[in-house]
């Protein structure tokens, strides 16, 4: 088993969709993700009005309280403010002294330099900032830690943990894209294949899908030529049992005659000729079918023309009486191409044949041939009335005979259909054009190349 | 057909076949012309005599009750070389024939008539008594008055002109020379010159002939040719000499 090399999908592949998809996802979720925090982050960086009115209020009391009973009354103010908020909370002047009777540590001090006044940010999360507010009618003011309930980042954590829900939110969104795009056609190839399953021969996937240029789009386009094939094998088939029945009723109901008329002399003669008769039907029309739906590979080789039609017109002068010099062949000698000799043989026997049975009394049947590309082109031309050119393509068509006024003839008008597939089966072609007068019958095969 | 009939005496034949009535007229039919005839019905038993028992042919039809035909050559192969004619009602498309025919001589496909089944069993008996008692080849044995056979070349020659034969045009013309006058079966010249059967539509063997008329005439050889006898086969014919 040989590894097939790993390579890049082409340009129209769904391969190049996931990839975009994929990195759009992750742009998007890093790009929301950032966005987002800083967004909650700025939102909680500001004191509230309600916060702010409390705060001032605090200061309003302190001042009221200093005011009353200066140290004293700045004492009691902070310990109740202490004790009520949690909190570490001094009063100064504009020299940072303290208000109150304690003076302040150095740790206190320090930390008046990190004061924040009511409309500033709250500074970044994870800190507890220390606020500052004036007095409205001195120089001093109330400092204070903020505390935890009127902190604006209280619930920051929260909005942050909601935040982490957002991959999920985008790979739903990325899912239900993905789903559309990727699996929703299948279903419908699934549906069609049942339908196809169950015998609706019509059924196909038809466009949109199969105009789409991925892979899903060559399979929608496979499944479609599958279906179409598997249709018109099923119609051709039940076409030519029909026709086939058809042809066998005529011999049948003629041997039913003469078995009737009892003169068992005569009955004999009949019953071998339409035996004969309806052995050949059969094997012609299971070629027909075997080369038709098995197209079996038909091994080729080297095949002289010249000394072929030298062996298949010996067979037809036997077979119609002609003499050999009514069936030329204008070929150079040693004309070689490629092809199947059974099968070839077998193509130009039955063009060969019908040329015959269609040609007049004292008529010529010609091999002619032409080098054209890189092959010959052959033509088996003969005498008889021709075909109207919007026939030429329906001979080839299985059952078919012109002229119905040969009731009983020796056809079926499965000769050409088998003469065609064969060529085609061979990498070449036949096909019939008209002449003045008669058909020509016209093949097409490929050079041999020798190499000495 | 007095040549035929040497070989053809008191042959064994054991025809296995499901179909009474054609069994029954097979049986007949050879029996009248002097071949011994066992008849069995079925893949098992007909498989077992064979084996048990020595006969000269094997006619077989494929599709039987119980062992195939093929099943049965499979078998009987690995034990004994006794020729084999297939015979079946499959169509005769070429490939699938060729395939299924490994191992047999020939093969018959129905419906064929009496006098085709004894050119085809006549045709396997000859070549099986050329293989036991080979004929001197070659040399310049007097086969022809004009030709020179140069059995190492295989080729022929007429003077100083040689014909230009390919092996198998050789060995096919040498035969039909051994046999002047006597027609040769298509059936049998498979046998003995190409080592297969005969099918419908085979072409091959129509076109050596061809090939070898050619070259005869071009060297300018015409004290004898060969002649198409139509539906059956080809024979060397002497022409009359000039005077």
């Amino acid at each position: 088993m040989s590894q097939r090399k790993p390579v890049l999908p082409g340009k129209r592949s769904i391969f190049w969709k996931l990839v975009a998809a994929l990195a759009l996802f992750c742009l998007l979720l890093i790009g929301l993700y950032a966005q987002l925090n800083t967004l909650i982050i700025n939102a909680t960086s500001r004191l509230s009005p309600k916060v702010k009115t409390v705060l001032t209020h605090y200061a309003e009391q302190a001042e009221v309280a200093w005011e009353r009973d200066g140290s004293a009354g700045a004492d009691a103010f902070l310990q109740r403010l202490r004790e009520q908020e949690q909190v570490w909370a001094v009063m100064v002047d504009e020299h940072q002294h303290s208000l109150s009777s304690e003076p302040l540590s150095n740790e206190e001090l320090t930390r008046l330099n990190f004061i924040r006044a009511l409309d500033w940010s709250v500074g970044r999360p994870g800190g507890s900032p220390t606020v500052y507010i004036p007095f409205s009618r001195h120089e001093a003011r109330l400092v204070m830690e903020l505390p935890l309930r009127l902190n604006p980042r209280q619930y920051l954590q929260g909005w942050q943990g909601l935040l982490q829900f957002l991959p999920l939110l985008l790979s739903f969104v990325l899912g239900i894209v993905l789903y559309r795009v990727l699996i929703a056609p299948l279903t419908l190839l699934q549906r069609q294949a049942n339908r196809l399953s169950e015998g609706n021969l019509a059924a196909r996937v038809g466009e949109p899908l199969t105009r789409r240029r991925d892979e899903l789009g060559s399979l929608a386009n496979a499944f479609d030529r599958m279906a179409g094939r598997l249709e018109s094998m099923v119609v051709f088939q039940r076409q030519l049992l029909r026709d086939m029945s058809h042809e066998l009723r005529t011999p049948l109901s003629r041997l039913k005659v003469v078995g009737e008329q009892g003169d068992i002399q005569l009955l004999r003669q009949r019953l071998e000729h339409e035996v004969a008769v309806m052995e050949r039907l059969i094997s012609n029309t299971l070629e027909l079918v075997w080369l038709d739906t098995e197209q079996p590979s038909l091994p080729l080789e080297a095949v002289d023309i010249t000394r072929l039609w030298d062996t298949l017109r010996g067979d037809a002068s036997f077979e119609s009486g002609w003499p050999l010099v009514r069936m030329p062949c204008d070929l150079p000698a040693g004309c070689t191409v490629l092809g199947n000799l059974n099968g070839l043989a077998q193509a130009m026997e039955n063009v060969l044949r019908n040329a015959i049975r269609h040609s007049p009394a004292t008529g010529v049947v010609r091999l002619t041939g032409k080098a054209e590309g890189d092959g010959w082109v052959f033509c088996i031309e003969d005498q008889g009335p021709g075909v109207a050119d919007e026939e030429l393509e329906r001979i080839f068509m299985p059952f078919t005979r012109l002229n119905a006024a040969r009731p009983g003839g020796e056809g079926f008008g499965l000769g050409l259909a088998i003469a065609r597939s064969m060529l085609r089966l061979q990498g070449g072609d036949l096909w019939g054009e008209n002449g003045q007068p008669g058909l020509k019958i016209k093949f097409r095969l490929q050079n041999v190349y020798f190499v000495n | 057909m007095s040549a035929n009939a040497a070989y053809a005496n008191a042959a064994r034949i054991l025809v296995i076949e499901d179909d009474a009535l054609l069994a029954a007229h097979i049986r007949e039919y050879l029996g009248a012309r002097g071949f011994v005839v066992e008849l069995l019905s079925d893949g098992d038993s007909g498989l077992a005599l064979a084996l048990a028992q020595p006969f000269d042919l094997l006619l077989m039809d494929i599709m039987l009750p119980g062992r195939s035909g093929l099943e049965v050559l499979t078998r009987l192969r690995s034990e004994r070389k006794v020729p084999v004619i297939l015979m079946s009602a499959l169509g005769a498309e070429q490939d699938r024939i060729a395939g299924f025919t490994q191992g047999a001589d020939d093969y018959l496909p129905k419906p064929f008539a009496m006098a085709e089944l004894e050119v085809r069993v006549l045709a396997v008996l000859r070549r099986v008594a050329y293989e036991r008692n080979p004929q001197s080849l070659g040399g310049d044995t007097g086969l022809d008055p004009q030709l020179v056979f140069d059995e190492k070349r295989q080729d022929v020659r007429l003077a100083e002109l040689w014909a230009g034969l390919t092996p198998t045009e050789y060995r096919l013309l040498e035969l039909l020379l051994r046999h002047v006058e006597e027609v040769m079966s298509k059936a049998f010249l498979y046998q003995q010159v190409l080592h297969r059967p005969f099918l419908r539509h085979d072409r091959v063997l129509d076109m050596h002939i061809s090939h070898i008329r050619r070259k005869l005439q071009l060297i300018g050889y015409e004290t004898g040719r060969v002649e198409t006898v139509w539906g059956k086969g080809y024979v060397f014919t002497r022409l009359a000499l000039l005077p």
